[in-house]
């Protein structure tokens, strides 16, 4: 019983267009099921965002996005009263004349939900239907939003002091996505399932090409799959993602590249590296890569 | 049969310390008298309809069932396993077991790549533990059914315990970890006053005069961090006016402007990243080194420290729970051939691509080597131009330096050079008293 629960998601993910290894599966189910947010990490560029996204497609439900920088505080995590909106009411109230109100009306209304500008936490538990809440790279926010992240987190509650405690209607489905910039604290994994996506095999990657661009020929996919992995044997500063090969993908086959030829791949470098030391450490092994890629694509033929 | 199952409970139990868990299980090997025991434990169903976590309490309650006996052998698997990780270094709580035991209910556990999965997804934290996991989950549930199929088993977990302890870096490292074995006589010794103690090399200085040591770096270290504090503050004068804020403060007056409020620019953003050697020559000076920064913590938004020896090791999480000798000491554990030479241009390099996004120009690295490499010469000048250019400022410092002769005459040293803003000594506390001003 509780397989086929798991095959439907895998199934789900896959109509969707995300390639799936079993535990991604795994975690997405169980942090479902468990209502525990899933905590993923990674190299850049494997899909990590993607999977948040696929999920809320997955389930027809909305994906609420809180994007980590450095310096995010509650305000713009949670919620800001709209000031000027505020000031304007009370201007008018003035320029109106006070019809008699009673002053505690008055400041009920300052502090109601018209002028409460709600950002993604608190929108998140007070949607309507249970959402997908991605906090994409924590660990680009200060340790101090960590923990009073984590407080939302097991609470699903907030409290505001002007209006009081909002609970939850629905407790939303939370993707929590990390680059490993700084090491997150040990309270946050605790509180979450964890994930960890790695770049992907020959076969997944092949996969994943041909299922983001549809109209590549077997044999290009197959070459650029192969010479991405070699590529991805060097040490490079920054190694290539999914994302790189795709766009690469959809460049050459675009331009209606049948196979992948080695002047091609020199001038096309700038499309999946990204940093001028890496491009000359690829263009010294190019051949080598070249070579191997060849040697791989002659083995599968066999 | 019965008997097979009582010598298995005895061996999970040996590696369970004490816990009522404990009295439980040897209990129920002894009452268990029928069943399919050879095949392996994934064939035990979990009771599905009950999501509930089973704690210990609960299992003690149900023992006297037969009928759920079955189904709390995996339960009790299970936590025995988490333990098991515990053993290995994971950290795992009540809460994690409470987990694990619930993501089990909704797998079978007949299908055991599944089931490791689950598993998986519920008890690891980190990306090296989801490394070890595979592993420890094969040597774990393998050694349950192996205690299954043989009679008679010596205890592997006494075994294990023996080739830790014989590990020859470990005993050097524990030897010198249980105090400063460097017993030399100097003349100054017999002084033991705050000047010659400031002035002496930190290897030449005996272990009973080691807490004093440790008393005085910490009074400079944090006279130093009062210092830069201050030094911030200064600069805070440039005010930013705060509309928001303003409005804010204003509404009780009708929103007539009469209070401003200004905010204030961040706080010091500087993150301090530590890469120290701890090769047999260097782990003494590290230690001084990161104890003495550590006094820093809230000057800098940021501490990461790193240490190196053949390979590179981040151990910023450690050093929240434990001190830099208990952080060491663990790492000698895990890893073999730990501080067996020096590696300082693959180190770096290791550094260099997979934290590199620790780099800015917020950053501020500082090397703690006496530039002794065993490397090939080309990865380091590439590593340190790499960081030299990211980072705000680098600074050097090598212990050899303090000698009045001393010239950067290693190929590495000579190779770093370039792309150090700061080159300094860090032999003893008055060279640390000196770094204070390069911060």
């Amino acid at each position: 019983m509780h397989n086929t629960e798991l095959q439907r998601i895998a199934d789900l993910l896959r109509t969707e267009g995300y390639i799936t290894e079993p535990s991604v599966t795994m975690a997405v189910y169980l942090s479902m099921q468990l209502q525990k947010p899933l905590l993923i990490e990674g190299p850049a560029g494997v899909g990590k965002t993607e999977i948040a996204k696929v999920m809320a497609r997955a389930l027809d439900t909305d994906l609420i996005r809180l994007q980590c920088y450095e310096g995010l505080d509650a305000s713009h995590a949670l919620y800001e009263w709209n000031y000027q909106r505020q000031l304007l009411h009370l201007k008018m109230i003035e320029a109106r004349g006070n019809e008699g109100k009673p002053l505690d009306d008055l400041e009920e209304e300052m502090f109601s939900e018209k002028f409460l500008m709600k950002r993604p936490l608190l929108q998140a538990i007070t949607h309507h239907k249970s959402p997908v809440l991605l906090i994409d790279e924590v660990d680009r926010a200060d340790e101090e939003f960590e923990s009073f992240l984590l407080e939302v987190l097991s609470e699903w509650q907030i409290t505001i002091p002007e209006i009081g405690t909002i609970k939850a209607t629905h407790i939303p489905q939370v993707i929590v996505t990390g680059n490993r910039v700084r090491e997150l604290s040990e309270a946050l994994r605790r509180r979450c399932l964890y994930l960890w996506i790695d770049y992907p095999d020959y076969e997944k990657e092949l996969a994943i090409v041909r299922g983001k661009v549809p109209q590549i020929p077997q044999q290009l996919a197959e070459q650029i799959c192969r010479f991405m992995q070699g590529l991805r044997q060097l040490r490079l500063e920054k190694t290539p993602g999914i994302a790189e090969t795709i766009d690469w993908a959809t460049a050459l086959a675009a331009l209606h590249f049948d196979h992948l030829p080695k002047d091609l791949i020199e001038q096309t470098l700038g499309v999946i590296l990204k940093d001028w030391k890496d491009t000359r450490t690829a263009q010294l092994s190019l051949t080598e890569l070249y070579e191997k890629m060849s040697v791989m694509s002659k083995f599968d033929a066999m | 049969m019965k008997f097979l199952h009582l010598l298995f409970y005895r061996r999970v139990v040996a590696k369970v310390r004490g816990s009522s868990f404990n009295k439980y299980s040897v209990r129920a090997g002894r009452m268990y008298s029928s069943g399919p025991h050879r095949s392996s434990f994934f064939n035990h169903q979990l009771r599905t309809q009950n999501d509930e976590p089973r704690t210990h309490s609960d299992i003690h309650s149900i023992t006297h069932s037969k009928l759920i006996q079955r189904h709390t052998n995996l339960t009790a698997n299970i936590v025995a396993f988490c333990r098991y990780l515990r053993a290995h270094g994971f950290r795992i709580g009540p809460e994690e077991e409470a987990t694990a035991l619930r993501a089990a209910a909704f797998v079978t556990p007949n299908d055991r790549t599944t089931f490791a999965l689950a598993l998986q997804v519920s008890l690891t934290r980190t990306v090296q533990e989801v490394d070890q996991f595979t592993k420890l989950f094969e040597e774990y549930w393998k050694e349950l059914e192996n205690a299954l199929d043989s009679k008679i088993k010596d205890d592997e977990s006494k075994k294990d315990r023996m080739k830790g302890s014989n590990q020859p870096s470990f005993d050097a490292l524990k030897s010198w970890l249980k105090g400063n074995t460097n017993q030399q006589e100097t003349e100054t010794a017999t002084y033991s006053t705050t000047e010659t103690l400031s002035c002496q090399d930190f290897s030449l200085i005996s272990s009973d005069q080691l807490p004093e040591l440790e008393r005085i770096l910490r009074e400079v270290a944090q006279a130093l961090a009062r210092k830069i504090n201050r030094r911030r503050e200064k600069t805070l004068h440039a005010k930013e006016f705060d509309l928001r804020n303003t409005l804010r403060r204003n509404l009780r007056r009708g929103g007539e402007l009469l209070e401003l409020s200004y905010k204030r620019p961040q706080r010091n953003k500087t993150r301090l990243v530590i890469l120290a050697d701890v090769s047999k020559s260097m782990d003494l000076y590290s230690t001084f080194l990161v104890q003495f920064m550590y006094a820093f913590q809230n000057v800098f938004r940021q501490i990461e420290t790193f240490v190196f020896s053949t390979e590179l090791h981040r151990i910023t999480t450690e050093l929240k729970q434990q001190n830099f000798e208990d952080a060491l000491k663990k790492l000698s554990d895990r890893e073999a051939g730990w501080s067996g030479g020096t590696r300082i241009g693959g180190s770096l390099q290791t550094f260099v691509t997979d934290y590199g996004r620790l780099l800015n120009r917020e950053t501020i690295v500082v090397i703690l080597s006496d530039g002794w490499d065993t490397d090939e010469s080309t990865v380091l000048p590439e590593a340190m131009q790499r960081i030299h250019q990211k980072a705000r400022k680098v600074i050097w410092l090598n212990p050899l330096a303090g000698f009045s002769d001393y010239k950067p005459r290693t190929a590495a040293m000579q190779a770093a050079l370039p792309h150090v803003d700061v080159f300094a000594s860090a032999h003893n506390v008055e060279s640390m008293r000196a770094l204070g001003k390069w911060l």
